[in-house]
């Protein structure tokens, strides 16, 4: 499975990659997760099963969703808590749940 | 305390909301980001130029010449000067991606726009002679960079509007069937593309026979100077810094939202004490970006991390300790979503309140230090915000330890703003723990 994740510059929500990436490979996933700022979205949705969004740029949702429609990806924000812990395994389950897989 | 969140939530989050998602916001800050990475490597050739040693100066000219730092500055000059030409560019094409119009021709328009905004003359003084006279044929480096930003900020929203709404209104020039598409598509912004440059043109030769002369020396007075003003002042920025902890304290970036507004103000002030600097002057300005990203904001907006400092040294619950631990890597480099989350400092009204009070407090006593002349003022050296403190302070007032300091008083003044808030929440959490370590236990007593 392919995980997208964005907020401002990238750089807040790759500290959550590798703790998602860590409880993927705990449970024996083989996933790629990468995060990018929210002006390259449109330049990796393609590669992306599914998008999640950092809180801090949910202002940035209603145009991230409207793309991930169009690419027939799901698109959600990041539950805060979870976001701010950098709890790796619940938002990779929160990932999973959204894309259905 | 409720009646907080309940404004939070109802009034400033949708209103931040608008703004954050308002187009041309976004492509003003998207396209001058594109500016960055270049500064930040002219920022580069110029502490080279400027490090504060005993002897580097004679070391230097010794090794390379007397010419060496000419020679060291001419990528200060192609980067930190083109800083407008760039912008042009990157604010056009990132505006036209918003409209899903061909954003590469949107830019090449916007640059040639802005350039025929520009007179292609410089002043140059003869030997001898008193008074410059102006020299045609030679683009002004002056105009290409920060003295050129809202001119070009200007022109590309304008270039890009026009551009995409006759694009959008279909009015192109049609080629018949059998021409390949890719020379059809060239022929595509040849209307939008005049339209633009004779609309810029006819505007220019109107102002050049008013006393203004040039566009620039218009939107200097109109734009460039009030937008000066309220960002050069402490009122200003005392708003700009509330604003963005406001917005923060919603769990939005701040940062980001205002920078969109505030960005271009702070960039111009910044180039300006990098002339200065490099001319060997007293810097004139205080507020800039490195004031905010390096003397304010130190370890990520809402300076917290002195709290993740406290959480380290002083946490009793569990929760507080783990959060310090995972926040402190980041903290270095001035990221603290862990904290803003993960405390959470968002929608917490007890932790909002030392969470504005600090970076505010900051900014005047930083105001004091640098008027009265303790502290060197920012050297309009770019200093990347993730740049760690005391590092981050000395390169940016180009190599004074005075900067480094002030980045430690600052850490000690919000250390003890936070402190207090910090225990009653901790106290909280750990009576929380406590509580839940005894029901659980009581139900094991009991099974």
């Amino acid at each position: 499975m392919n995980i997208l994740l964005c907020c401002a510059a990238g750089m807040s929500t790759s500290l959550l990659v590798t703790k998602m990436e860590k409880a993927a490979s705990d449970e024996g996933l083989s996933c790629k997760i990468w995060a990018v700022p929210g002006d390259a979205v449109k330049n990796h949705i393609n590669e992306a099963d599914v998008l999640l969004v950092g809180p801090q740029v949910r202002y940035l949702l209603p145009q991230l969703k409207k793309l991930g429609e169009e690419k027939g990806i799901p698109v959600d924000v990041i539950n805060t808590v979870h976001y701010g812990m950098c709890n790796g395994a619940e938002v990779l389950k929160f990932a999973k749940q959204l894309s259905g897989k | 305390m409720s009646r907080l969140n309940d404004i939070l939530e109802n009034k400033v989050m949708p209103a931040a909301g608008r703004v954050a998602g308002q187009r041309h916001l976004q492509a003003l800050r998207d396209g001058i980001i594109l500016t960055m990475p270049l500064i930040i490597v002219g920022s580069l050739f110029l502490i080279l130029g400027f490090l504060p040693i005993p002897g580097y100066e004679d070391f230097m000219a010794r090794t390379f010449g007397d010419a060496w730092l000419t020679k060291l500055m001419y990528p200060v000059g192609a980067t930190f000067d083109i800083m407008a030409l760039i912008a042009a560019f990157g604010i056009a094409y990132r505006l036209a991606e918003k409209y899903n119009v061909d954003a590469l021709t949107a830019g090449a328009i916007s640059v040639a726009a802005f350039l025929l905004a520009t007179p292609y003359q410089v002043p140059f003084t003869p030997e001898g002679a008193k008074e410059a006279i102006m020299v045609g044929g030679a683009i002004p480096s002056a105009l290409m960079g920060s003295k050129g930003l809202f001119v070009a900020m200007l022109i590309a929203m304008i270039s890009t509007e026009i551009y995409r709404f006759i694009i959008q209104k279909n009015i192109i020039i049609r080629m018949p069937d059998g021409v390949p598409p890719a020379v059809a598509k060239s022929f595509v912004a040849l209307i939008p593309g005049f339209v633009v440059i004779a609309l810029i043109w006819v505007l220019r030769l109107i102002v050049e026979n008013t006393s203004f002369e040039s566009l620039h020396n218009i939107v200097g007075e109109v734009l460039g100077k009030p937008l000066g003003v309220l960002g050069g002042s402490l009122i200003g920025t005392l708003v700009a810094v509330f604003l963005i902890q406001l917005l923060w304290s919603c769990g939005l970036h701040g940062a980001s939202i205002v920078g969109g507004v505030m960005g271009p103000i702070w960039l111009s002030s910044m180039d300006e004490n990098r002339l200065a600097f490099q001319a060997d002057q007293a810097v004139p300005n205080i507020f800039t970006q490195q004031f905010i990203d390096i003397f304010i904001y130190v370890g990520g907006s809402g300076a917290t991390l002195a709290l993740v400092l406290a959480m380290i040294l002083r946490a009793r619950s569990q929760q507080m300790k783990q959060l310090g631990r995972l926040a402190i890597g980041p903290g270095f480099f001035n990221i603290n979503e862990p904290i803003t989350f993960g405390m959470p400092i968002v929608m917490n009204p007890l932790m909002i309140v030392p969470f504005v009070l600090t970076p505010l407090v900051m900014v005047v006593t930083t105001y004091i230090g640098m008027t009265t002349g303790l502290v060197a003022k920012p050297a309009g050296i770019a200093v990347p915000w993730t740049m760690p403190p005391i590092i981050g302070g000395y390169l940016a007032t180009g190599g004074k330890l005075s900067g480094a300091v002030l980045q430690l008083v600052n850490f000690a003044l919000a250390f003890g703003i936070y402190y207090p808030f910090f225990r009653m929440w901790d106290k909280q959490k750990y009576s929380e723990e406590q509580g839940a370590i005894e029901i659980t236990t009581a139900k094991k007593l009991q099974a």
